[in-house]
C-alpha cells in the first residue's frame, strides 16, 4: 500500500517538475541570456550556465537607449488606462446590476458584441479618428484605444463580481441614513474590492502587453511604449540585438513579476468568486 | 404620533402582480403583524414602506406625510432584513454603530447606545466579530441590534426571531414586548410563526397572494376568521373545514353537513338564507365535544403530545380534528360520541369564502387586546 502510493506521489511530481521546467525554460534562457556576456553568446556547443556574468548589457540600455524613457511611458499608459477603465467600468457594472431600465441587458449583450470586431478592422478608423482630434502620436490616443478594447472586459468581469454582492446589503445601508453614493462607497466597494483589483491587474498587463494599436497609432519616440519601443530599436532587417533584447525583456517583466508575486492571492481570490457568482 | 397608512397600493414586478391593492391603515404606537404564507407579499410591504420598492401605484404615508417619494435615508426608519443583511467587513460592534454615524450621532454618545443594544441581545462578547464568525442566530441578534440601536419613527422587522432557537426565541419575543411598551413605537413585524403574531401584536393582518384577508386583534381573528382562508390559516391544528348545506327550518337554521345535520341558534347568521345555501363551515378542534352528544364518531388516529392529544375522527362523511385532554383515553377504530359546540360553528358562502356569522354577542365579549 504505502510504498505504491509514495511512488505515485513521486511520478506526478516528478511528471510537474518537469512541465514547470519545460515551461520556464524560455523564461530562464531569457534571464541566463541577458547577463551572458556578447562573445559567448553564439558558442557552440551552448553553455548553460554562463561562464562570467556581466550587466553590461543592463547599463548599456539604461544609459545610451531610450529605454527609460520607454518605460516610463509604458507606466503612465497602463496606469491611466487602468485608472480610466476602473472607474468607469465600476460605475458601469453598478449601474449594470442595480438599477433596471430599458434595454438593460442588450446594452450589456451589446459590450460583448465588440469582441466579435477584429481589432485590425478597428485600428486604422480609431488612427484617423485620432488624427482628426489632433490626438495622433500622444500617449493620450493610446490610452483611449486600450480603453476600448479593456473596457467592455473590464465592465463583464466587475458586473458579475457587483451581481454577488446582496443587494440586502445596499438596502440595509440605505434604510441606515446612507445615500446611494454612501451606501455604494461603505457597503459595495468593500465587497466588490478582491474583483475591482483582479480586474485593475488584468486591465494593466493588458495595457503593459499590447503592440499592435501602439505600433499603428505611435511612431514618435516620444511616445513610444516599451513593446513597440524596444522593438524598434533592437530589432532591424539587418540584426537583432539579443542580448539588449533579452536584457530589456526582463526589466519589462519585473512590473508583472512583481505584481504576480504581491497580488497573486487577488488575482485567484477574485476570480474565483466572480466564477462562482457570474 | 406615527400612523402607517397604504392607500390604494400596488406593487408590480414587471408583469407579475404582488400586490394588487392595499389598504392597511395601522395606528400609532401600535404593533402591527404581517402574517401569511410565503411569497404573500409580506417582504414586499415591508420594502415598499422602507422605500426600497416603489409603489407601483397609491399612496403610503408614515404619520401625516405622504412618503412614496422620500429616499429610505429620509423615512427614518430602522429594518430588520429577512436575510440579516449585516455587512460582511464590518465588526458586530461596526454594523450596530453603523446607523449611529450615517445618522449623525455625536461620536462620544455611539459606544454607550451600542453597549446598551448589545446588552439588550446578549451579544456582549461578540462585539468584536467578524459575521461570518457568528451563528445564524447570533448573526440575527446582530441584524435586531442594528435596528434596535436608535429609536426611529417606525420599526419595520422581517422575521427577525425565524433563526433562534426555542428558547431564545421565547425570551427576545418577551424583551421586544416589553421593548415596545418602553418606547411605544410604531412597530410592523413579518412572521411566519402565529405563535409569534398572536402574542406580541395589538392587530394582525392576515396576507394571502398580495391581498390583505384580515386585519384585526389576535383575538378577533382567532375567533371571528372573516373568510375560510384566515379560518384554515390561523390556529395549530388548523380547524375542520367542510362543505355543507344550511336550510331553514321553522325559523331555525339546519347545516346539513354530509349525514350529519344540526340545528344551529336562530341568531347564528347575519341573513336568513333563501331556500338551500351552500356554505364551508369551519370547526375549531377545542370546539369538539367527545364522550357526549348525538353524534357517532370513528376514531381514526391518536396523537398524544403530552398535556393533550389531537385526535382524527371521523362522523358522516366528514374527517374533523378534535383536541382532547391528554388523559382522556381513546383508541384508534374505536366509536365514540361527537357533539360541537354549535355557537362556535363559523360559517362562510362557499362560493365567496365571506364570513356568514352574525357573532354580535361575540363581539362584545372579547377583550381587545393592547398595551398602551
Ligand atoms: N424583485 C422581484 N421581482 C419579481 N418578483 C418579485 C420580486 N420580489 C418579490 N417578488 C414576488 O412578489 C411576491 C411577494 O414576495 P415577498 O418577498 O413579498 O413574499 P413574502 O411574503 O415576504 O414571502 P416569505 O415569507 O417567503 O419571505 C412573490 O410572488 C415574489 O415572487
Ligand atoms: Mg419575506
Amino acid at each position: 500500500m504505502m510504498p505504491a502510493r509514495r511512488s505515485t506521489t513521486m511520478l506526478a511530481n516528478l511528471v510537474t517538475w518537469g512541465l514547470v521546467l519545460l515551461i520556464s525554460f524560455p523564461l530562464i534562457w531569457m534571464v541566463v541570456t541577458s547577463v551572458r556576456p556578447q562573445t559567448e553568446l553564439f558558442q557552440i556547443p551552448p553553455t548553460v550556465i554562463p561562464r562570467a556574468i556581466t550587466f553590461e548589457h543592463y547599463i548599456k540600455l539604461l544609459q545610451e537607449t531610450p529605454f527609460l524613457r520607454y518605460f516610463m511611458n509604458s507606466m503612465i499608459l497602463a496606469t491611466s488606462t487602468t485608472i480610466v477603465v476602473i472607474v468607469v467600468g465600476t460605475l458601469g457594472a453598478y449601474s449594470l446590476v442595480r438599477f433596471s431600465y430599458r434595454g438593460r441587458e442588450t446594452l450589456a449583450a451589446l459590450v460583448l458584441f465588440t469582441y466579435l470586431l477584429p481589432s485590425v478592422v478597428l485600428i486604422i478608423p480609431l488612427y484617423l479618428m485620432m488624427v482628426k482630434l489632433g490626438l495622433a502620436n500622444t500617449l493620450t490616443s493610446l490610452v483611449i484605444a486600450y480603453t476600448t478594447f479593456a473596457l467592455p472586459y473590464a465592465l463583464w468581469l466587475l458586473r458579475s463580481f457587483m451581481a454577488g454582492v446582496p443587494e440586502d446589503l445596499e438596502s440595509a445601508a440605505l434604510v441606515d441614513g446612507a445615500s446611494r453614493i454612501g451606501a455604494f462607497i461603505d457597503v459595495i466597494l468593500p465587497q466588490a474590492l478582491p474583483g475591482i483589483i483582479s480586474t485593475a491587474l488584468f486591465t494593466f498587463i493588458l495595457a503593459w502587453n499590447e503592440y499592435l494599436y501602439a505600433l499603428v497609432m505611435v511612431n514618435s519616440d516620444q511616445a513610444r511604449p516599451l513593446t513597440t519601443g524596444v522593438m524598434n530599436m533592437l530589432i532591424t532587417s539587418f540584426n537583432i540585438e539579443w542580448s539588449l533584447l533579452m536584457a530589456a525583456s526582463v526589466m519589462m517583466s519585473i512590473p508583472l513579476i512583481i505584481i504576480f508575486a504581491f497580488l497573486q492571492s487577488y488575482l485567484t481570490r477574485g476570480f474565483g468568486a466572480g466564477g462562482v457568482k457570474g | 404620533m406615527v400612523t402607517v397608512t397604504f392607500d390604494k397600493v400596488r406593487k408590480a414586478f414587471g408583469e407579475a402582480v404582488a400586490i394588487p391593492s392595499l389598504d392597511l391603515a395601522i395606528a400609532s404606537g401600535e404593533f402591527v403583524s404581517l402574517l401569511g404564507p410565503s411569497g404573500c407579499g409580506k417582504t414586499t410591504t415591508l420594502r415598499m414602506l422602507a422605500g426600497l420598492e416603489q409603489p407601483t401605484a397609491g399612496e403610503i404615508m408614515i404619520g401625516e406625510r405622504t412618503v412614496n417619494n422620500l429616499a429610505p435615508s429620509e423615512r427614518d426608519i430602522a429594518m430588520v432584513f429577512q436575510s440579516y443583511a449585516l455587512y460582511p467587513h464590518m465588526s458586530v460592534r461596526e454594523n450596530i454603530a453603523y446607523p449611529l454615524r450615517k445618522r449623525g450621532v455625536p461620536k462620544a454618545d455611539r459606544p454607550a447606545m451600542v453597549q446598551a443594544a448589545a446588552d439588550l441581545l446578549q451579544l456582549g462578547p461578540l462585539l468584536d466579530r467578524k459575521p461570518r464568525q457568528l451563528s445564524g442566530g447570533q448573526q440575527q441578534r446582530v441584524a435586531l441590534g442594528r435596528a434596535l440601536v436608535r429609536e426611529p419613527k417606525v420599526f419595520l422587522l422581517d422575521e427577525p426571531l425565524s433563526n433562534l432557537d426555542a428558547k431564545l426565541r421565547a425570551h427576545m419575543r418577551a424583551e421586544l414586548i416589553e421593548l415596545h411598551r418602553r418606547l411605544g413605537k410604531t412597530m410592523v413585524y413579518v412572521t411566519h410563526d402565529q405563535l409569534e403574531a398572536m402574542t406580541m401584536s395589538t392587530r394582525i393582518a392576515v396576507m394571502q397572494g398580495g391581498e390583505l384577508q384580515q386585519f384585526a386583534t389576535p383575538a378577533e381573528i382567532y375567533h371571528r376568521p372573516a373568510n375560510t382562508f384566515v379560518a384554515g390559516f390561523i390556529g395549530t391544528p388548523s380547524m375542520t373545514l367542510a362543505d355543507g348545506e344550511i336550510t331553514m327550518d321553522q325559523g331555525r337554521p339546519v347545516l346539513k353537513l354530509g349525514t350529519l345535520s344540526l340545528e344551529l341558534p336562530a341568531d347564528h347568521l347575519s341573513e336568513r338564507p333563501e331556500g338551500t345555501r351552500r356554505v364551508t363551515v369551519a370547526v375549531r378542534p377545542e370546539d369538539i365535544l367527545v364522550g357526549t352528544g348525538s353524534f357517532r364518531a370513528n376514531v381514526r388516529l391518536v396523537e398524544p403530545t403530552g398535556h393533550e392529544s389531537i385526535v382524527l375522527v371521523n362522523a358522516g362523511d366528514v374527517g374533523f380534528t378534535v383536541r382532547v385532554a391528554g388523559d382522556t383515553v381513546l383508541k384508534a377504530g374505536e366509536t365514540i360520541p361527537l357533539d360541537l359546540r354549535r355557537e362556535r360553528i363559523h360559517v362562510f358562502d362557499r362560493e365567496s369564502g365571506r364570513r356568514l356569522n352574525a357573532d354580535l354577542a361575540a363581539a362584545t365579549a372579547d377583550p381587545v387586546r393592547s398595551r398602551a
